[in-house]
C-alpha cells in the first residue's frame, strides 16, 4: 500500500520570549506523509530547521495520545484544528490537501501569556483548580467502594464533565477569551457527586472568583468552546455552574 | 457585601443581562398587545392610548422602571463588550468560527446599539410627543416610505438580537436540559418572528393604506 504524501506551506507564529513581540514566518515542507500526525509534521519541520542551523519551533506536547491536554495550537483559526473532538496530536495530515497553506498560531488570551513560539503558560487554569477544585477527605481507613450509592445517570454526567483535560482550547476559541467551559466542567464534576456536595457553595464562589481574577473574559454564550473541545464537554456544564454560583451567592 | 461582589463577578453580570433582558422581553409583549389594536382601527388604538394615559401613576412607575432596566441592560452590555475585547490582547490572524450559526451571537453589541438608536428616535417622536394625538402622529409618520423602512429594519435588528438573546437568557439562568432543549431551540426562532410579525406588519399596513 502506498502512502499519500503532500506538500505544504506553513505560516507559524515565532516569538522569542514573553517580552518580545512575535511575527509570522513562512516555511515550505515537501513530501509529508498523510499518515503523520500534526505534531510529527512539526517534528519534521524542526529537524529541517535544526539541520539548517535555525531555531526549531517550540510547541507543547506530552502523551501524543489525546489524553494529557498538553498539546494545542490554533490551526487555520480553529483550536486543535478542523477535526471535531480531536486534540492537535491526534489530528492527522490526511485531513489536509496537497498545496495547502496552514496558519499555526498559539492559544491567544490575556490570561495565557506566550512563553515561546506556540508555547503558552496555562497555569491560570491550575490556579482555578487550586481555589476549589478538590474535595476534603478526613484521614482514616479507606472507605468501602460502593458505600455511597450513586445513580448511573448522575455518575455518567459527572464523568462527562471530568473528561476535561484542561488543554485550554475553550479559552483559545472563545471570542471573549472566557474560561467558563473549563471552570463549569470542574465545578460540575464535583458538585454532581455526593462526595463533592458538602463544599459545593464555597467551591462555586472560590473557583468563579479565581477565574475572574486571572483576567479571562465573560461568557456571552457563543458556544464556540463546546464546538472545539477535544473531549466534547457540553455547555450544559456552564449552565450548571451559573446555577451553582447564583445559589451560592444568594443563599450561601 | 455579597451583592456588590455578585454584580462585579462575570456570572453576576451575565445574570444581570439575562434578568434585564427578560424584563425587556415582557415589556415587548405588552407593547405588542397594545399595538395590535391598530389591526382593528386607529380610533381603537387612540382609545387604548387615552385609557393608558388616564392612569398617571401606572405610566410613571412603568416608564421609570423601564428606563432603568433598559439603562442597566445597555450599560452592562457595553461594559462586558469592552472587558471581553481586553481579554484577548492579541488578535488571531485567521478568524474562523467552528459553529455555523454565529451571526446573531457575534453581533449582539451592534444589533443592540442599533436598537438603542432606534429607541432614542422612536421615544423622542412618539412617546414624548402629544399622546392625545398619537393616532394621527403615527399615521402621518408611517405614510413616509423611509420612516416605515427604518422601523422595519429596526424590527429585523430586534429579531436578530432576540434570536440569540432569548436562548442566551435561558442558558444563563441555567435552563439547559436535553428534555427541553428541542423546545428551546424552536422558541429561539418563534419568539423573534412573533415580535417581527406584530411590529413589522403595522408600518406595512399604513404604507398600503390598509388601516381603517
Amino acid at each position: 500500500m502506498t502512502t499519500k504524501s503532500i506538500d505544504l506551506s506553513l505560516e507559524i507564529w515565532r516569538q522569542k520570549d514573553s517580552r518580545t513581540t512575535g511575527v509570522f514566518e513562512s516555511y515550505q515542507l515537501k513530501s509529508i506523509s498523510a499518515d503523520m500526525s500534526f505534531l510529527e509534521m512539526l517534528d519534521v519541520l524542526n529537524e529541517k530547521l535544526t539541520r539548517e542551523g535555525l531555531d526549531p519551533v517550540a510547541f507543547d506536547h506530552d502523551c501524543r495520545e489525546g489524553i494529557c491536554g498538553m498539546c494545542g495550537a490554533v490551526v487555520n483559526g480553529i483550536a486543535h484544528g478542523p477535526e471535531p473532538e480531536t486534540t492537535l496530536c491526534q489530528l492527522h495530515m490526511r485531513h489536509f490537501c496537497n498545496g495547502d497553506t496552514i496558519v499555526i498560531e498559539p492559544f491567544r488570551s490575556r490570561a495565557f501569556p506566550i512563553r515561546k513560539d506556540l508555547i503558552v503558560d496555562r497555569s491560570a487554569l491550575d490556579r482555578i483548580i487550586q481555589a476549589g477544585g478538590y474535595i476534603s477527605v478526613n484521614t482514616g481507613g479507606a472507605p468501602d467502594g460502593n458505600a455511597i450509592p450513586i445513580p448511573s445517570a448522575t455518575a455518567e454526567l459527572a464523568m462527562d464533565a471530568a473528561a476535561c483535560i484542561g488543554c485550554g482550547a475553550c479559552v483559545a476559541s472563545c471570542p471573549n477569551g472566557a474560561a467558563m467551559l473549563f471552570t463549569g466542567a470542574k465545578i460540575s464534576q464535583l458538585s454532581l457527586l455526593p462526595q463533592g456536595r458538602p463544599e459545593r457553595k464555597e467551591r462555586a464562589m472560590a473557583m468563579v472568583s479565581a477565574m475572574d481574577k486571572e483576567g479571562f473574559g465573560n461568557c456571552t454564550n457563543e458556544r464556540e468552546c463546546e464546538a472545539v473541545c477535544p473531549k466534547g464537554i457540553s455547555i450544559r456544564n456552564i449552565a450548571r455552574m451559573n446555577r451553582e454560583f447564583v445559589k451560592a451567592s444568594f443563599f450561601g | 457585601m455579597w451583592f456588590v461582589s455578585f454584580v462585579k463577578s462575570s456570572i453576576g453580570k451575565k445574570w444581570i443581562m439575562a434578568l434585564s433582558g427578560s424584563f425587556l422581553t415582557l415589556f415587548l409583549c405588552s407593547h405588542a398587545a397594545g399595538n395590535a389594536t391598530l389591526f382593528s382601527s386607529i380610533s381603537l388604538f387612540q382609545a387604548y392610548a387615552d385609557q393608558l394615559h388616564s392612569h398617571p401613576l401606572i405610566i410613571s412607575v412603568f416608564s421609570k422602571g423601564l428606563t432603568l432596566t433598559f439603562a442597566v441592560h445597555v450599560v452592562t452590555g457595553s461594559l462586558l463588550f469592552l472587558q471581553n475585547r481586553k481579554a484577548r490582547n492579541q488578535r488571531y490572524k485567521v478568524k474562523t468560527r467552528a459553529i455555523s450559526n454565529s451571526q446573531a451571537s457575534s453581533t449582539m453589541i451592534y444589533s443592540g446599539l442599533f436598537i438603542l438608536l432606534f429607541i432614542v428616535i422612536h421615544t423622542s417622536v412618539v412617546s414624548f410627543g402629544d399622546h392625545g394625538k398619537i393616532g394621527v402622529t403615527i399615521s402621518e409618520m408611517f405614510r413616509s416610505f423611509f420612516v416605515s423602512m427604518f422601523y422595519i429594519i429596526a424590527f429585523i435588528g430586534l429579531a436578530i438580537h432576540l434570536s440569540h438573546g432569548f436562548w442566551s437568557m435561558l442558558q444563563t439562568f441555567g435552563v439547559n436540559h436535553p428534555s427541553y432543549n428541542s423546545l428551546i431551540s424552536r422558541l429561539t426562532y418563534i419568539v423573534p418572528l412573533f415580535f417581527l410579525l406584530i411590529f413589522g406588519t403595522i408600518p406595512l399596513l399604513f404604507l398600503f393604506g390598509m388601516v381603517s
